[in-house]
């Protein structure tokens, strides 16, 4: 008996024991076992993501924020008298666990996302602006930013200093903070419906885009290669899918799908020989917002125009166009519209033999049609091998995604010095992102390098650079984590992974960014890397993709991958004509929606127009645009400029190649595409320098004048020398 | 193509409280001009598992050829224990089916010669069966061996040479598993001797475990009914339950 009760007491014991035992940890343990909330030990401030998990990220933004608001309080209630260093640099030290978790984020929802977490930035998305909201209306904050700005000449501040101070008051002040209380309440009044606007534009373009399907039988498909044939097929078993009844069930048995989403449309349009179904999906397209249904964008684009035109006024600027340009290098609408249209005759003219081009393959085929804009596609494509004749097949081999990495990186190496290390050991969010430590000339570390080439299911198209962590040296010297995210295709099997020319431009372009990334070198962290006008930034991606198509560097790393053999001169030769292939085509588009985009922000506040439609028509009219080509966006679809944040800036690419072009030629001038002097100057004046500076001083530092546009017509072969 | 690829870059240009935050819009734009992302867990495993593959290549390629060399030997023995049950089945099979040390000798040298040209062919890629072949067909090579040791008191003549046949079985079975672990290219031979020696060192210890637990017992006049019998049984047993559970 005795027994028996001592073991039950020490069971109970025992058991007790482990019951406080686990509550005592369980509280501290889970809110510290959010990576978010501590210290990363990981080596250069990569994050840890193998600790990371989806359910870390919303008590982290939520504890992110609060922690910013409080910080941004703490200066407000300084009461000592605002200084540079207690409001300014104080700022520059704010939020810091919140951008740790917003980088980690939203590079994720790019290159590695899942449903979670897609919803969760749905959810997160309204959360975030209100909270910046909140800190650019903050009335007390911005006092003591204009009186330190009034101070300015007395405080005897660097460069970079002033820069800094500028730039924060004028964010401030662009959000309204020097108007009266009337005007304040007039702008938050015109934002808030802006704001629904828009995304109505959204949500209506995406119902117009999804709406439509074109769904085929087995007979309609001639012309169509496998892999298309099989994606279309995808597409219906997933439609299928998603029906609910057995009448949409059976509506998709056995068919084939192809949608107004451009990976679908275009090659379609390329390979179909269905003239007729060509033109019902091409006009499905460039139709979207412009069915007179209840998800039409005409009115929408209108009154989202005249409303931002009433805002600009408000605020003191002519036009809208006005307001948004007065940050980019190009300051006025005539400077934009002089870039554009230097650019658009010489586009049009080449546009138009382009059109003359095909319509002789259509005449040789004995067809009795003239070329429209759903035969673009298919009939360039056939233009396209008959003169240029290049075998993307017979290219391949020479591109292994290895050796173009090793040209990339000799390429910087021989022009900055730079060395790269690959590291096996960090971890990573996906067993294809691969890292490299990039250290300079001197052996010092720059930055961490982090490649994520292939393409994979849960990874948005395209291509993009993007940081874990930024630069700054305002408390010891910060060094980066840049990323960059492509879609080549994967290699299968064993094979190596080898790319298309285009891949290869992509990954230079991506590179480039990467680079303005690394070799930053600036004080404060929000003026470093890629952080300047959206015109300019393009400039440092795009120069370095002329590298690439350099037949001397071209050469170096272009070897095939099983022989080892140098890529042969003809082949490079017939590379670099491929490259003007049309051009016409793509600069007329592309021109087209950019002056499409201006006149939408040149209208004045009291201007007198209901939709879309008419003003399109006349804004398209004046410049001549040919009936074969449609902008590349129609207002109706233009969702970057009344969607998204490009209004008045879609032209800030062609601008960019401008410079890209103008400045390589620099070193073509040079006789040496590695002119240490020119590599010198364009890494301390460009690539080193963020938003420190002017742009366009930066430039011109650079180069030693403005640009000029006479290189891009010829790199583009709108000199007239195509033939 | 090139606008778009580059516009994306701006969605991700986010970083201290000056910036304008479009986030929402953004997701919009990205679904009108992409459409939804599908995430199909078939499809996404098998890219995953490439992508380790991958990983795991590059990794070896970096690797000083002493370490490598290690870590193949490693992944050898692992495939045997604990990983190859039923290689280590058959090979216990061997085992009991003599006392002697001459034919026990010769049969395991039969196995690790013919095991060793299959995995040599296929890791060329000379040879290629699919592995729902040749899985099955292992199982039944176990209860073969084990049968025969109940069948036959002493070790046939033509026993070598079966084992020889099923040696030519396993090893396309390890070769699936190399395949999965990836050899370097540039250091194919190498790698591959390092593999072998690793399944034949696990194969040794194997035996000689198995030599141990039953040195005080292998002279008793009872060792072929209560051991030698029991033990071959169970092996068939468990050969045959392998065998229908991988033609499922």
């Amino acid at each position: 008996m005795k027994k028996v009760l001592i073991v039950s007491i020490v069971v109970l014991l025992a058991a007790c024991q482990k019951e406080t035992k686990k509550t005592e940890n369980q509280v501290p343990v889970t809110e510290s076992e959010n990576p978010f909330e501590q210290e990363w030990d990981t080596p250069f401030g990569v994050p840890p993501f193998n600790k990371i998990k989806d359910e870390h990220f919303m008590p982290a933004f939520k504890k992110g924020m609060e922690e910013n608001l409080a910080e941004i309080d703490a200066i407000v209630k300084n009461t000592e008298a605002p200084t540079f260093a207690n409001t300014l640099e104080a700022l520059e030290r704010t939020g810091k666990s919140l951008t740790k978790v917003q980088r980690v984020f939203f590079n994720l929802t790019g290159s590695n996302t899942n449903p979670k977490l897609q919803e969760l930035q749905r959810e997160l998305s309204p959360l975030i602006s209100a909270h910046y909201d909140k800190i650019t209306l903050n009335e007390d904050l911005f006092k003591r930013v204009e009186s330190v700005y009034q101070d300015r000449e007395n405080l005897k501040l660097t460069d970079e200093q002033l820069k800094l101070l500028e730039d924060t008051r004028k964010s401030f002040v662009r959000s309204g903070a020097l108007l009266n209380k009337e005007q304040k309440a007039k702008i938050t009044e015109i934002n808030s419906k802006l704001s629904e606007l828009t995304t109505a534009f959204g949500q209506n373009l995406l119902a117009e885009t999804n709406g439509f399907e074109l769904v085929l039988g087995k007979d309609d498909l001639d012309g169509l290669s496998e892999g298309i044939i099989a994606a279309a097929a995808e597409t219906a078993a997933q439609k299928m899918e998603k029906a609910e009844t057995e009448e949409g069930r059976a509506k998709y048995k056995d068919k084939y799908v192809f949608t107004p989403h451009r990976s679908s449309m275009y090659p379609f349009l390329t390979q179909s020989n269905r003239r007729d179904l060509r033109e019902q999906l091409y006009k499905s397209y460039v139709q979207r917002g412009d069915n007179d249904n209840e998800t039409d964008n005409k009115e929408i684009a209108a009154k989202i125009a005249k409303l931002r035109a009433e805002r600009a006024r408000l605020m003191g600027y002519e036009t809208h166009a006005h307001f948004v340009l007065e940050e980019r290098m190009l300051k006025t609408p005539e400077e934009v519209y002089d870039l554009l249209m230097q650019l658009w005759k010489p586009a049009l003219e080449r546009a138009k033999v382009e059109v003359a081009d095909m319509q002789e393959v259509v005449n040789k085929e004995g067809h009795d049609f003239k070329v429209a804009a759903w035969d673009w596609w298919q009939y360039s494509e056939k233009v396209r091998k008959a003169k240029y004749d290049l075998d993307e097949a017979a290219l391949k081999p020479y591109l292994s995604l290895d050796n173009v990495l090793k040209g990339v990186f000799a390429t910087t190496n021989k022009l900055w010095g730079l060395s790269y290390t690959e590291l096996f050991d960090i971890n990573v969010y996906h067993p294809d992102a691969r890292v490299w430590e990039v250290k300079d000339k001197d052996g010092t570390h720059l930055g961490i390098f982090i490649g994520d080439y292939f393409t994979r299911s849960n990874k948005r198209g395209g291509a993009w650079m993007s940081s874990f962590k930024g630069q700054s040296n305002l408390d010891g010297k910060e060094r980066p984590v840049v990323v960059n995210v492509c879609n080549f295709p994967a290699p299968v099997g064993d094979a190596p992974a080898l790319l298309s020319f285009e891949n290869v431009t992509t990954l230079f372009h991506e590179f480039g960014h990467a680079m303005h990334g690394i070799l930053t070198n600036v004080t404060y962290g929000s003026m470093s890397g890629t952080s300047g006008p959206r015109d300019f930034t393009e400039f440092p991606a795009q120069i370095l993709e002329h590298w690439a198509s350099e037949p001397e560097i071209l050469k170096s790393f272009a070897t095939h991958y099983e022989t080892g053999e140098a890529i042969p001169d003809a082949l490079i030769d017939k590379l670099l004509k491929a490259s003007k292939f049309n051009q016409g085509f793509a600069n007329t588009e592309y021109l087209a929606a950019s002056l499409l985009d201006m006149d939408w922000h040149t209208i004045k506040a009291d201007e007198d127009l209901k939709d879309a439609d008419a003003f399109e028509e006349a804004a398209l009219t004046k410049i001549g645009l040919i009936k074969e080509i449609a902008p590349r966006y129609r207002s109706t679809y233009f969702s970057h400029i009344f969607a998204g944040g490009y209004a008045s800036g879609y032209y800030s690419y062609v601008h960019s190649a401008v410079l890209d072009s103008d400045g390589f030629e620099a070193f073509k001038e040079a006789g040496n595409v590695f002119d240490s002097e020119l590599a010198a100057k364009l890494r301390t004046h460009v690539y080193e320098k963020g938003s420190t500076e002017e742009a366009m001083e930066l430039y011109k530092q650079f180069r030693g004048r403005q640009p000029k546009i006479d290189a891009l017509l010829k790199v583009r072969g709108l000199d007239g020398s195509t033939d | 193509m090139k606008y778009l690829k580059i516009f994306i870059l701006f969605i991700f240009l986010h970083s201290s409280f000056v910036a304008f935050s479009h986030e929402q819009d953004d997701l919009l734009i990205l679904e009108i001009e992409q459409g939804e992302l599908s995430f199909q867990d078939e499809q996404m495993t098998a890219e995953y598992k490439a992508a380790l593959k991958r990983q795991r290549k590059r990794q070896l390629a970096a690797m000083p050829w002493y370490k490598r060399f290690f870590l193949f030997v490693k992944a050898g023995v692992v495939h045997i224990i604990p990983k190859g049950l039923d290689h280590i089945l058959f090979v216990l099979g061997l085992f009991f089916s003599s006392l002697f040390l001459r034919p026990l000798l010769w049969q395991v040298t039969a196995f690790t010669l013919a095991h060793t040209i299959t995995l040599a062919l296929a890791a060329l890629g000379f040879v290629q069966v699919p592995s729902d072949i040749v899985e099955p067909l292992i199982a039944l090579s176990i209860v073969w061996v084990a049968v025969e040791n109940c069948v036959f008191k002493k070790t046939t003549k033509w026993r070598p040479f079966i084992v020889f046949g099923f040696g030519l079985l396993h090893g396309l079975g390890f070769a699936v598993v190399l395949s999965e672990y990836g050899l370097p290219k540039n250091n194919f031979v190498p790698s591959l001797l390092a593999f072998n020696i690793g399944v034949e060192l696990g194969q040794l210890l194997v035996l000689i475990t198995a030599a141990i637990l039953v040195w005080f017992m292998k002279n008793k006049s009872w060792y072929r009914k209560r051991i030698q019998i029991p033990a071959s049984l169970m092996i068939a047993a468990m050969g045959l339950f392998w065998f229908i559970e991988r033609m499922l």
